[in-house]
């Protein structure tokens, strides 16, 4: 039924919920998984270069750990999984990936890691679900 | 309140301020403002001298560190293209403001100088991150705004430090030792920093700390602002914290983890929402002056440079935030501008650094994907 499937992640619990629907419906449909993890934004409107750099340099290493994780847990259940890693608008890079990279299903997480990444990401997953071009699994 | 509780409650500010910026992703700068605006015009915070001392040097290790992070390499290899529109981006702007504040505004002259430089500035560190953001760092937009934007801030310290001198003797020792620092440090620091480096009771950052005290101290007494030489300091020891990295990371969690939060926190704590009320028609002015003055002295040179993205080009050299609040608060601090004039002045900063950013980035940001000529 699904022969490509693409799943984002944040780090957050509602991710790795995500991923698990993800790797079991991999397995089940012998379907190509991908994962994406945008890195969103950078603190806006700082007042020094370090601010940027430092915040960038820990997004970069979160979001490489996520990804090893990941990996490491779709080889445990026999899926491999191929990550790609951006910057930028989480809901606009998703939206394009899955549209460039001819997915058939995308798995979301419906809820981030902090306040205000669960009200971020609820609006992600609403501007996702609005522009998606194949069918969304939406994980609580 | 005592001198003691100030401190609690300032602490307690910057601890709030760092938890809401890591939350809701806004540049801890700006939520330190908004915050010292809140508690001290909602919960009675006032300030005390000592206060007034650390913020003072807070806004010295920041300009240390713009200097520090300005890339030497790419401000030559956009040398003339930055000179030109980092110039123009400065000095126009300034004109056009201190005109307005004087003739319009009826400030004083002095007063209109600082407002001139408060609002000429370009703020390298918003650029720098919408261009990491959207990948534009990497192309030839982006060398240019970069090397540009220090081009500018270099403008800002420049006047900021020659336009209030007094001409005394002391200007002479001011700019003596200011002029041997710069070309010292960078020559004894390979060497200091081999044989003292890489401890925990950190003899590096003690130097950079003794030179900016001095500099400081010299600055006082000649009437000046120690600013430039600052910047210029950083400047001089930009290869040298490229090269250790780690070295310009701890000198940044000593600023921003106490003396840069002081600084912020105190701007924003001198902000009367009172005298905003009063002055909502001049606050918009001069948010006006600034913007018209960027877009018409930077726009018509973005064109030759950057064609069609030359929209986006002026608006992030339209925005401001640390040099801006640094010139307002010195402004304050030597008494040249009054509380009203400083509170419209950082108001139109914070501004400065927030609409331009949100309309480049909402409607004219280039796309990154695009391999333009002359890109790399």
């Amino acid at each position: 039924m699904y022969t490509k499937i693409l799943v984002a992640l944040d780090g957050s619990k509602g991710a790795q919920k995500a991923l698990a629907a993800a790797v079991e419906l991999g397995r089940t449909f012998g379907a190509e998984l991908h994962s994406l993890a945008v890195e969103g934004k950078l603190p806006a409107y700082a007042a020094s270069i370090g601010e940027v750099d430092e915040a960038k340099a820990e997004k970069d290493a979160f979001f490489e750990r996520i990804d090893r994780e990941a990996v490491a847990y779709a080889a445990e259940h026999g899926v491999e999984l191929h990550p790609v890693k951006m910057v930028g608008d989480p809901a606009d890079r998703v939206v394009h990936y899955a549209e460039e990279g001819g997915f058939d299903l995308q798995v979301l997480a419906a809820r981030g890691h902090s306040l205000a990444h669960r009200f971020h990401l609820t609006g992600t997953a609403d501007k996702i679900l609005d522009h998606s071009p194949c069918s969304t699994l939406l994980v609580r | 309140m005592t001198e003691l509780w100030i401190a609690v409650g300032i602490a307690l500010v910057a601890l709030l301020a760092s938890m809401i910026s890591v939350e809701f992703g806004v540049s801890i700068a700006i939520v330190e403002i908004v915050l010292g605006v809140v508690a001290a015009n909602f919960f009675g915070l006032h300030t005390a001298p000592w206060v007034d001392f650390i913020a003072a040097f807070g806004s010295i290790v920041l300009t240390f560190l713009a200097g520090a992070e300005v890339d030497v390499d790419l401000l030559k290899s956009e040398f003339k293209g930055s000179l030109l529109v980092g110039g123009v981006s400065f000095l126009v702007p300034f004109a056009a403001a201190v005109l307005f504040a004087y003739y319009v505004a009826g400030w004083s002259w002095r007063a209109s100088e600082i407002c001139g430089i408060a609002l000429s500035t370009t703020s390298l560190a918003v650029v720098y991150a919408v261009l990491v953001e959207t990948g534009l760092n990497q192309r030839r937009i982006g060398k240019l705004l970069m090397s540009a934007t220090f081009v500018t801030d270099f403008g800002t310290a420049l006047a900021l430090s020659l336009l209030f001198v007094k001409p005394t003797t002391w200007v002479i020792l001011f700019v003596a030792v200011s002029a041997l620092l710069i070309w010292l440090l960078p020559k004894i620091s390979p060497w200091f920093f081999g044989r003292y480096g890489d401890r925990v009771i950190e003899p590096e950052i003690k130097l950079v700390f003794f030179l900016l005290f001095l500099l400081m101290a010299l600055g006082k007494l000649s009437a000046s602002h120690a600013v430039l030489p600052a910047f210029l300091l950083g400047l001089a020891a930009s290869r040298l914290y490229a090269a250790h990295d780690l070295e310009r990371q701890r000198l940044r969690v000593v600023a921003f983890a106490f003396l840069t939060p002081v600084f912020f926190i105190r701007s924003g704590m001198n902000v009367s929402l009172a005298a905003l009320g009063a002055n909502l028609g001049l606050l918009a002015a001069l948010f006006g002056v600034k913007l018209v003055a960027k877009m018409g002295s930077v726009l018509p040179l973005a064109r030759g440079f950057v064609g069609k993205d030359s929209i986006f080009f002026t608006l992030l050299m339209s925005t401001g935030l640390t040099f801006g609040t640094i010139s307002s608060l010195y402004g304050y601090q030597a008494g040249i501008i009054d509380k009203a004039q400083f509170s419209l002045l950082v108001t139109v900063v914070v501004a400065s650094a927030v609409i331009p950013t949100v309309i480049a980035q909402r409607w004219f940001t280039p796309k990154a994907q695009a391999d333009e000529e002359g890109d790399d």
